[in-house]
């Protein structure tokens, strides 16, 4: 390890021309994709196939296709759902909150992770309105003014959701697009073919990289990654209230706010390691996405997962000292009652594995964070899982106690919602630039002014 | 990349300042040694709520050169020295502990072996409350804390003489093993001083609540001293209004935190509505204690919130001194909501006392001292720190 | 995009941030005022070096942040608390903690959304896709490694030869001559546009009116008014007899029916007493149920002298001797019952309307009876009926 704390992170492994770095991210979007992406395509398409067949299922005939039950109503729905939210949020936190902290390294991958976001949102929203039974109906979520009067009921959580995820995707929408017109402005004076050009002339608004416009631009981008890391705090915040809320043991405890937002953090960032692990490597973006980011990833995931760890440490602590004879035994029942294997499983991916990355070996090998991350969204999804259906299937009515076993359908719409997600990210990255272009030509050294008078 | 041209100029604060501090500290002591004398049960209440301002700010700078060190940041780097002065007192705290484990049956009904023999509650915690395992917790803690105050601390003053860089390497390793410890042994401190005032309440938010009061004010005690030093010409004159933006911006972010938790813990229990949880809530919105809980809100909360929302403000030093005063002043009252309602559980009867106050002067008297002391003695910037050359020059 | 000869303005390239943050200062001084600057990035203190102040866009933010919150506020009040109060899980109608996250999603909404047109509409300008700087060399330098400075030909101090000439002594690498782009027309009736605009409305309405009235009709979109019940009057094949409704089981009491005792019976031996006051207000209810059911047949001051003129049978007075000895609930129960040709009024007379009209004929029999006591009486005390 070298010891030398005077020099900022390496952001290259060699120091690219404006030039080329246009050339290489625009590459994929102006170049004809090859067979494998093609074979990638179609294998993701027939996951999000399955996942439209289990779908209109669900639709036809009903939620009663699922495996839940009277006593668990909440399962494998909300736990996607929640699990999908969660994978949103490390992209915000990547594109406003290490925005703010001004760390240069996040240009490389913000645009990517701002994209995954808004992908995985429009996965996490197709839960709950498929959840409602009758989708169609999910308008009367809106307060309207309708001929029956009616007005949703604020003070429910559930309603707070549907607030929360619904200005998170449009926020993410606008922030994303606001960063993507400069790079289509680039795209259009770049492109060659008529039909192209038009197209990014309609997305770029006849932008034209003028600095009275870029100070006004750096200004509310600067406002929107305010607004933002709030928003993004505040969304898996509700997620959480959905069951922190209530009263049902297990489910009711205080620290679920920020024990929700680091899990979300946590998992998000393991999903973007995975894509960009892929994605360096297919498009040879190994000079922009080096090593050195990813290992600043996996810190970050090492640091929400012993925060995850923490959580779960005062859970049980808690549970035990409050004294209460249901809190005991939910605490007691998670660990060694029927969903024991899930527990251990979400303990072990989430708190035990992340700890190798310590080692800096670990965390500068790319197959051994690819199988750590993986490892870490099982656990993430498991955490849902165990949180959401040991505590249900163990409610205020021992007549009622059962067991949750899913349906070939949920187990079909969850492999459909990767599905979309991954193919969502795959036509992505052949029809918009996967780095933001006028961020990353800003850290190119040379690139800012040396303050030396430029007279020179 | 040299060094020593870092063009500091080693000064000393004016004799008055350490003075000040031996007199605020003595006339304190005495006072609350007379208190002492005079209602042992009410003066170990105040004592408690100046043990606890006094630990929040110790801790808390240690934390923060902590993450400085850990994140690699480099803009803090010339105000690390501030907090480390600050933690100074964290080794005393060993020492200041004792009175209250001695007055530890005047504070928690489950030191007292008859009453815990008429509750089955406090029989269930009986394992984990007791006065020996307690009195080892305590100590056990603080020989951390001030094992790694003294280990992070000596590293960065040998470095200023010898300038070897192996010295934040180690540092920087020392930290990442100091914040998980914190964070448990910080939780920890929170149950065992404030929530088993109330034996029979709970929140697992708790340790995460007392953690962001404690971040506050160690970063509005940084934030008032690199002020004032700044003010009176003692602080290096690279030191740019870009830096005081950043230490801002950083208490406005946990300000914005202790809303987000204090809210978050607050709401659940309004919602879920638990008699078991509530009522500690309800000790708190009862007779006088009602303006304090809302003076809390509006106090801790929302005037920091509107003062350091915009640019300018985060970089005026007078703005930027009179909240961070008040952020300090705002958790001592937040300490003192927290601690004194729980008296009245106890068979005692709250109401407003003198030694409050006198604990406070003797606790300001000690920070002075300490601080003073430390000043004289090492330089107030890391001179040989390798980060410290990119620190000075940082700008937004 | 085909150029006029009319200049637009003159501009610049430079190779490196430093020659232009360089050539924006000396523009600057030099006094010029409408130029601008393109550069594929934004680069650090180049808002001073033209001279310009700081963003005002923060303040669309925070107004619009504020009003989100204090609008979604108010209507969460308005709806919850006013509109239509529900009493939900125990909590106030207005319960500030449970309207503090939508409040704070809405505010950071409004905020973010107007923040974000007012960027492009008001603070950019845009879209813009005729702008003269687009598809000139220039554009395409500069949106890519190169840093150009353009002076406007409205500028106060434009002259060509002199900008040519200072630009080059700044260092730049070529300069160049930005001229208008050619104006182009186009006729709001071409019958491109017209058959266009056709094709939309058809499309439009005959979309919207196949999705709401047929589409969401088909399964699986069951808006519930087929349901898995039988309805009045539908025949079953279920029960033996086909028919869907059942006849109830003996002794079934409707809801809210209270059953009358004496049901059926001509001359019960006892009766109800009168539960009900003879209020005002009460009195005026029997006085209207009165006139509408009674006064037919009995008349309207109970005198037996119908409106019917004799197509129908009269009914008796309510003055004889025989009825002003009726006990109260007599009365009510012939109302109930019906007597003679009377039928029972029952169904259309409800209990306490019916007790109303008893209170009511009471009061026409004394009305009818009056002796010269009571007219001292009414002397007495000053008339307080209304």
């Amino acid at each position: 390890m070298s010891l030398d704390y005077s020099e900022d992170m390496v952001q290259f492994t060699r120091e690219p021309q404006l030039v080329e770095l246009d050339d290489l991210i625009a590459k994929p979007v102006e170049t004809n994709p090859s067979k494998k992406y093609f074979l990638a395509l179609t294998f993701t398409a027939s996951l999000l196939l399955i996942g439209i067949i289990c779908t209109g299922i669900t639709f036809y005939f009903g939620i009663g296709t699922w495996g839940n039950n009277q006593t668990i109503g909440w399962a494998f729905g909300i736990t996607n759902f929640v699990f999908w939210v969660g994978i949103a949020h490390a992209g915000t936190l990547i594109s406003a909150i290490l925005f703010l902290l001004r760390q240069k390294w996040r240009n490389a991958i913000s645009r990517f992770a701002e994209a995954m976001t808004i992908f995985a949102v429009m996965c996490a929203g197709l839960f709950p309105i498929l959840h409602m039974g009758r989708p169609w109906l999910g308008g009367y979520l809106m307060p309207y003014p309708n001929s029956m009067n009616l007005w949703p009921n604020f003070i429910s959580p559930l309603v707070w959701d549907v607030f929360a995820v619904s200005t998170y995707f449009i926020v993410s929408l606008l922030f994303w697009y606001l960063g993507l017109i400069p790079d289509f402005a680039t795209l259009r004076d770049r492109s060659k073919d008529k039909i192209k050009k038009i197209v990014y002339s309609f997305f770029s608004l006849g932008w034209r990289h003028s600095n009275r416009h870029w100070r006004h631009y750096e200004k509310a981008y600067m406002i929107f990654a305010g607004l933002a890391t709030p928003l993004v705090l505040s969304v898996h915040t509700v997620v959480s209230f959905d069951f922190a809320a209530t009263i049902v043991p297990g489910w009711h405890s205080t620290i679920f706010p920020p024990y929700f937002v680091a899990g979300a953090v946590f998992s998000g960032f393991a999903m973007v390691v995975i894509a960009l692990l892929v994605v360096r490597k297919v498009f040879d973006m190994e000079n922009i996405i080096t090593l050195n980011h990813l290992e600043k990833m996996n810190k970050i995931i090492l640091l929400t997962g012993s925060m995850v760890g923490y959580a779960y440490l005062m859970e049980a602590f808690i549970s035990w000292y409050s004294g209460v004879h249901t809190e005991q035994y939910s605490a007691i029942n998670r660990a060694f009652g029927d969903y024991a294997w899930a527990y251990w499983t979400m303990v072990s991916c989430n708190a035990f594995i992340p700890q190798f990355f310590w080692f800096r070996k670990i965390r500068r090998s790319i197959p051994a964070m690819f199988i750590i991350v993986i490892l870490v969204l099982v656990g993430m999804w498991f955490e849902r899982f165990v949180i959401i259906v040991s505590s249900l299937s163990r409610d205020f009515l021992p007549s009622s106690w059962t067991y949750f076993t899913p349906s070939l359908i949920d187990l079909g719409i969850l492999i459909g919602s990767f599905g979309l997600f991954f193919t969502l990210v795959l036509v992505f990255t052949r029809t918009l630039p996967v780095i933001a272009m006028s961020e990353i030509k800003g850290i190119v050294k040379g690139a800012q002014p040396t303050h030396n008078g430029g007279a020179n | 990349m040299t060094n020593n041209d870092t063009g500091y100029i080693k000064r000393t604060l004016p004799k008055n300042v350490g003075k000040l501090g031996i007199i605020l500290f003595l006339v304190g002591a005495i006072t609350g040694s007379v208190g002492f004398f005079l209602d042992p049960a009410r003066a170990s209440y105040s004592y408690l709520n100046s043990y606890l301002f006094i630990l929040s700010i110790a801790v808390g700078s240690l934390l923060l050169v902590a993450i400085e060190y850990a994140a690699n940041a480099t803009w803090s780097t010339p105000f690390r020295r501030m907090s480390e002065f600050l933690a100074s007192s964290l080794p005393l705290l060993i020492l200041l502990v004792i009175p209250l484990l001695l007055n530890i049956q005047n504070l928690f009904l489950w030191s007292h072996s008859e009453e815990v023999a008429k509750d089955h509650m406090l029989q269930a915690k009986s394992v984990y409350l007791n006065t020996p395992f307690f009195s080892v917790r305590v100590f056990v803690i603080l020989l951390i804390w001030s094992l790694f105050y003294y280990l992070i601390v000596k590293n960065s003053r040998q470095q200023d003489e010898t300038g070897d860089l192996l010295m934040t390497k180690k540092n920087n390793k020392l930290s990442i093993i100091f914040i998980p410890v914190f964070a448990i042994t910080v939780t920890l401190q929170s149950i065992d001083w404030i929530m088993s005032l109330e034996s029979r309440w709970f929140s697992t938010m708790f340790g995460v609540y007392l953690f962001a009061g404690i971040t506050c004010s160690a970063l509005a005690a940084l934030t008032f001293i690199s002020v004032m030093l700044k003010e009176k010409g003692y602080f290096h004159p690279k030191i740019t209004k870009d830096h005081f933006y950043s230490l801002g911006t950083l208490m406005f972010v946990f300000i914005c935190f202790w809303g987000y938790i204090a809210f978050s813990q607050y709401m659940l229990i309004w919602y879920g509505n638990l008699p078991e949880e509530t009522f500690w809530f309800m000790q708190r919105w009862k007779g006088g204690w009602k303006i304090v809980s809302l003076f809390i809100i509006f106090g801790h909360f929302l005037v920091p919130f509107s003062v350091l929302l915009s640019h300018p403000s985060k970089t005026n030093f007078k703005k930027l001194k009179f909240i961070s005063i008040w952020i300090l002043a705002m958790h001592f009252i937040d300490l003192y909501w927290l601690i004194m309602p729980g008296m009245n559980g106890n068979g005692l009867n709250f109401s407003f006392s003198w030694m409050d106050i006198s604990f406070l002067v003797a606790t300001i008297g000690i920070i002075i001292y300490m601080f003073n002391r430390m000043f004289e003695k090492y330089n107030l910037i890391p001179v040989k720190d390798p980060k410290l050359q990119r620190g000075l020059d940082f700008h937004l | 995009m085909s150029r006029s000869n009319k200049l637009h303005s003159v501009a610049a390239i430079f190779d490196n941030p430093d020659k232009v943050i360089f050539a924006a200062e000396k523009v600057r001084d030099e006094g010029y005022k409408k130029f601008d600057v393109n550069t594929p990035y934004p680069i650090h203190g180049m808002d001073e070096a033209m001279g310009l102040g700081s963003s005002k866009i923060g303040f669309v933010t925070l107004f619009f942040g504020l009003f989100g919150g204090a609008f979604i506020l108010l209507f969460m009040w308005w709806s919850l608390a006013l509109s239509y109060p529900l009493f939900i899980g125990g909590k106030p109608f207005f319960s500030l903690p449970a309207f503090f996250p939508i409040t704070f999603e809405t505010a950071v909404l409004f905020a973010c959304v107007s923040t974000f047109i007012a960027l492009i509409t008001v603070f950019f300008k845009l879209p813009f896709n005729n702008h003269p700087l687009h598809d000139t060399d220039y554009m395409k330098q500069v949106s890519v490694d190169k840093y150009g400075i353009y002076i406007l030909l409205e500028d106060e101090k434009f002259d060509k030869d002199k900008i040519i000439e200072l630009f080059n002594s700044l260092g730049a690498s070529s300069t160049e001559l930005i001229y208008q782009p050619k104006e182009e027309k186009y006729s709001m009736f071409q019958p491109k546009y017209l058959i266009f605009l056709v094709f939309l409305a058809v499309g439009t309405s005959a979309s919207t009116y196949l999705m709401l009235n047929k589409l969401m009709y088909i399964n699986p979109f069951n808006w519930m008014e087929f349901q898995e019940k039988l309805n009045p009057q539908e025949s079953s094949l279920f029960f033996a007899d086909r028919r869907s409704m059942r006849t109830p089981v003996n002794g079934t009491v409707a809801r809210g029916f209270i059953p009358y005792p004496y049901k059926g019976i001509a001359n019960p031996k006892e009766v109800l007493s009168n539960p009900t006051l003879p209020t005002t207000s009460f009195l005026k209810l029997g006085k209207k149920k009165y006139l509408t059911f009674c006064s037919p047949c009995h008349g309207n001051f109970g005198e037996g002298d119908s409106r019917l003129n004799g197509q129908f049978p009269n009914g008796p007075t309510f003055h004889s001797d025989k009825v002003r000895n009726f006990k109260d609930g007599m009365i009510y129960h012939i109302i109930t019952n019906g007597q003679n040709s009377m039928s029972a009024y029952d169904r259309q007379i409800s209990r306490e309307e019916r007790w109303a009209i008893v209170d009511y004929i009471r009061v026409l029999q004394r009305a009818k009876n009056a002796k010269n006591s009571d007219l001292e009486e009414i002397k007495k005390e000053p008339s307080t009926n209304d």
